[in-house]
């Protein structure tokens, strides 16, 4: 009882979300669900956002090639496409297996320390993610396999989960030995979707939700980050810590840091100093992605629909949302949040959005850190991912993997991870009766 | 937990794994190539993948590079490529074990005769539907080619144009192939007439379709088909009998890792490998027939439909054509669309306002004639001439020359025209 109290303290009232299917939510639960396009734009508006998908869908090739829109992959990269790692727009997998591939994670490194601005510092030879691939004549930086070990836990009421926890070995590695002190953290390809409405929150928004008194020890706070367009430190909230200001710059980075596609905001091929032939490698234009097609693409992600929850009058679906609210979980995956003014693209602005998130870092225990320090995050610090359209995830990604480095086989092994400022959480979902703890479940697949 | 990442720094090593190095050069897209890739890398964990990407126009130059440029598998829809690289001399020989595998579907070879290449999917023409639009417009499903040069289908097409969407000109080929030279143009020019033009761009057919602009597309099967298995609700009604495009494979000259391509290319003509183009995401046509049997149910079986309409169509018949059918498109339609479907327009009023019928026949020869006959257009010079178009000036010349033989028609077609308004 305490505890509900504590959670209709601070939400002010229960107040059960209910699907909008209107505007930038779309009843959609197919597997296109996560790829609609918000219709309410001009004409030039929705046909710059078809090219951006063509380029978000585009396999990038190798120079020289004659397709000049789409050339200028690598010299070392992790994909040829946005799609590789974002599938159907959704979330990517982590391997199985030592033996499988990443095919859409990758590994960001760093060195200790930090760089001018506050973020992290890249690794001397390899800089601030592991490329695994290179184009003919040019090497890759190496690979990473994946293993796991179990551990079991048991909830009320007799049953077991069991957890699996990571273990990454590099292998290949071809540009001198890693440093010994160096740091790494895995990634999977997060949803695309509703990236736009992210955007349109304004920074004030964050900061309040910051600053208002929390239940269950849970704190959460911006991370401030470098914004290089700006020359400024803004609060960020893009990128797993939130170590990232604006979508512009998530896709710019992601394009080069993943794909080896130059842009203005990155216009150096993504070649270390002792990467000779990577330096040396053939291009064929620079910037690769001019600020045109870039914007195309950013207009495409802002014009993304979420979907709109499902079975919100299932009686099973609202009391594991009542059960969501009481335990805590809400205070982070905060419901309901609305943008602000947002110039950029006003029909974003003044919307009303069921995100489940407050896009704050929280101290998420030393079960799910990486260390690796990130700005202002630290190495046990996460942002709280948005939620919605989670409940798809398996029929349009088909899997179930969850958490930044998929470790998580379903959402039970989500929630059992969750350590630091959801430990408290995570307790009372461990001593939930079953049917109730089936019912938070039904919840998060309705979203 | 802690304890585990510092463990994991040290395990940081340089140690090389014993994996081949695989280079596939494709034109798939990524929701085929991954899942083949992760198929192919279960199945065979000492192999690693490595995908390269070229549009089908672009990938004869690259495989033309000294060593291929690295490529051990070719593997794509463009059968002009893999003719063109055989003439160089690029493939190894296939060596497979053929079991379970046609050579043929009625007319449509499924492998190279003397062994450099294999089918490993096709993909069926027909016609993209929406069927709420249909409804509310009154309109039956087409069935044939046919049924769309009805007047009833006026303003509810959307037409790919040859010359500029890739998959397009077999597609127009095949018109031409089913119905023979002239009847094939006489009926194109009716199914413009009722249709938008569609250019390669950002906008896809399904987008023109599902917003409700148009309610038919002739199309290829994949796009509308994956797009209906992933909700969509759109049909797609092949064109009885159907055309089909194969995608083919092989493995280069040069190849330093042949065991691994043919190790490859086994998979991807495995029940497995074909099995996998029965995902929703793909929707391609396996060659596999006894595949069939494990299709989702919504899915078309191209060698039960043969049965009843045995295919006719030979796609290498078209190859040496396709490029000089283009700049007839281009010269009778593409040019001059919004006029075509302005005298169409006057000519069909006219006929349902009992016009006379030698007259109409007339100016229906003037609207739907092509500017070539059947046997020009088999002249081997001509097709080599347009093999390439663009830039060259006698291609240029033959371009305004078609043009301005169809300007011509039109215009008498229009001053006819104008003369019945006046009766």
């Amino acid at each position: 009882m305490r505890t509900l109290a504590g959670a209709l303290l601070f939400l002010g009232a229960f107040e059960a979300v209910a699907a909008d299917a209107s505007g930038f939510e779309i009843a959609d639960a197919s597997r296109e669900a996560f790829s609609r396009l918000y219709a309410g734009v001009s004409p030039s508006i929705r046909e710059q956002a078809l090219r951006g998908r063509g380029l978000f869908r585009a396999s990038w090739v190798i120079p020289p090639a004659a397709d000049s829109d789409i050339v200028g992959l690598g010299p070392i990269y992790n994909q040829l496409s946005c799609l590789s790692c974002h599938p159907k727009n959704g979330r990517g997998k982590a391997p199985d297996t030592p033996e499988q591939a990443m095919r859409s994670m990758l590994v960001r490194l760093s060195a200790p320390g930090k760089g001018p601005h506050g973020g992290p510092l890249p690794v001397t030879a390899y800089g601030d993610q592991l490329n695994e691939q290179g184009i003919p004549g040019v090497p890759g930086e190496g690979r990473v396999s994946v293993s796991y070990s179990e551990s079991e836990i048991k909830l009320a009421g007799g049953e077991s989960v069991k957890l699996r926890m990571p273990a990454y070995r590099f292998t290949d590695l071809h540009y001198d030995p890693m440093p010994a002190d160096a740091l790494f953290s895995p990634r999977v390809g997060p949803p695309v979707f509703g990236m736009g409405l992210l955007e349109a929150v304004d920074e004030q928004t964050l900061i309040d939700l910051a600053g208002k008194a929390k239940p269950f020890g849970i704190q959460g706070r911006p991370n401030r980050v470098w914004d290089a367009e700006k020359r400024a430190t803004v609060v960020g909230r893009f990128g797993l810590k939130a170590n990232v200001a604006t979508l512009k710059q998530q896709a710019a980075g992601a394009f080069i840091g993943d794909m080896g596609i130059t842009s203005p905001l990155h216009p150096q091929e993504n070649c270390t100093t002792v990467q000779v032939a990577c330096r040396q490698a053939p291009t064929l234009q620079q910037p690769e992605l001019n600020n045109e097609r870039l914007e195309s693409v950013l207009t495409y992600l802002r014009l993304l629909q979420v979907p709109a929850r499902r079975r919100s009058d299932d009686p099973v679906v609202q009391t594991g949302e009542k059960i969501f609210a009481e335990i805590g979980c809400a205070v982070c995956h905060v419901p309901t949040l609305t943008t602000g003014d947002f110039p950029q693209m006003p029909v974003l602005a003044g919307q009303t959005i069921h995100p489940y998130s407050d896009l704050l870092l929280h101290d998420m225990g030393e079960g799910l850190a990486d260390g690796r320090p990130d700005y202002e995050a630290g190495g046990r610090d996460w942002r709280t991912p948005p939620l919605w359209g989670i409940g798809l995830i398996e029929a349009i990604n088909e899997h179930s993997q969850f958490l930044h480095d998929g470790r998580a086989r379903n959402l039970t092994e989500a929630v059992l991870w969750h350590g630091g400022e959801a430990a408290a959480s995570r307790q009372v979902f461990i001593d939930l009766p079953s049917a109730k703890r089936e019912a938070l479940l039904a919840f998060l697949r309705s979203l | 937990m802690r304890l585990a990442y510092v463990l994991i720094v040290a395990l940081w090593s340089v140690v090389a794994q014993a994996k081949e190095s695989l280079t596939v050069l494709t034109a798939y897209p990524e929701e085929v190539v991954s899942r083949f890739e992760t198929a192919f890398e279960q199945a065979h964990p000492d192999i690693d993948v490595q995908i390269l990407w070229r549009m089908p126009h672009d990938a004869l130059p690259y495989l033309s590079q000294p060593e291929q440029g690295g490529v051990d598998v070719y593997w794509s829809a463009t059968m002009r490529t893999f003719q063109a690289l055989k003439r160089q001399g690029a493939w190894q020989k296939l060596v497979l074990a053929d079991q379970g595998l046609p050579t043929h579907l009625g007319a449509l070879p499924l492998a190279d005769r003397d062994g450099f290449y294999r089918a490993t999917e096709m993909a069926g023409y027909g016609f993209a539907v929406n069927p709420r639009y249909l409804k509310m417009h009154g309109l039956p499903l087409p069935g044939t080619w046919q049924d769309l040069a009805d007047k009833r289908y006026q303003g509810h097409l959307a037409l790919p144009v040859p010359s500029k969407v890739g998959f397009a000109p077999m597609m127009i080929d095949s018109v031409l192939q089913q119905y023979g030279w002239d009847q094939g143009w006489a009926l194109l020019a009716e199914i413009v007439a009722n249709a938008r033009p569609v250019e390669a761009g950002s906008t896809f057919v399904t987008d023109i379709l599902g917003a409700g602009e148009r309610g038919i597309a002739p199309t290829i099967d994949f796009f509308t088909a994956s797009a209906i298995a992933n909700g969509a609700p759109l049909q797609f009604s092949y064109a009885q009998p159907v055309a089909y495009s194969p995608a083919h494979i092989a493995i280069t000259r040069a190849s330093k890792h042949s065991d691994a391509a043919r190790q490859f290319l086994a998979f991807v003509l495995s029940e497995a490998g074909q099995k996998l183009l029965f995902h929703a995401d793909i929707r391609k046509l396996p060659v596999r027939s006894d595949v069939y049997g494990a299709k989702p149910a919504d899915y078309f079986d191209p060698f039960a439909a043969s049965l009843a309409h045995p295919v006719i169509y030979d796609p290498e018949t078209a190859l040496p054509r396709l490029g000089l059918n283009n700049a007839v498109f281009d010269a009778m339609f593409t040019e001059h669309w919004p006029r075509v479907q302005a005298l169409f327009d006057r000519l069909r009023q006219w006929e349902a306002r009992g016009g006379d019928v030698a007259k109409a026949q007339r100016i229906r020869a003037l609207l739907t004639g092509a500017p070539i006959s059947a046997e020009q257009a088999h002249e081997q010079d001509l097709q080599a001439l347009f093999a390439k178009r663009g830039g060259d000036a006698n291609t240029e010349a033959k371009d305004r020359q078609w043009f301005e033989a169809m300007r011509k028609r039109y215009d008498e077609a229009e001053q006819l025209l104008n003369a019945a308004a006046q009766l």
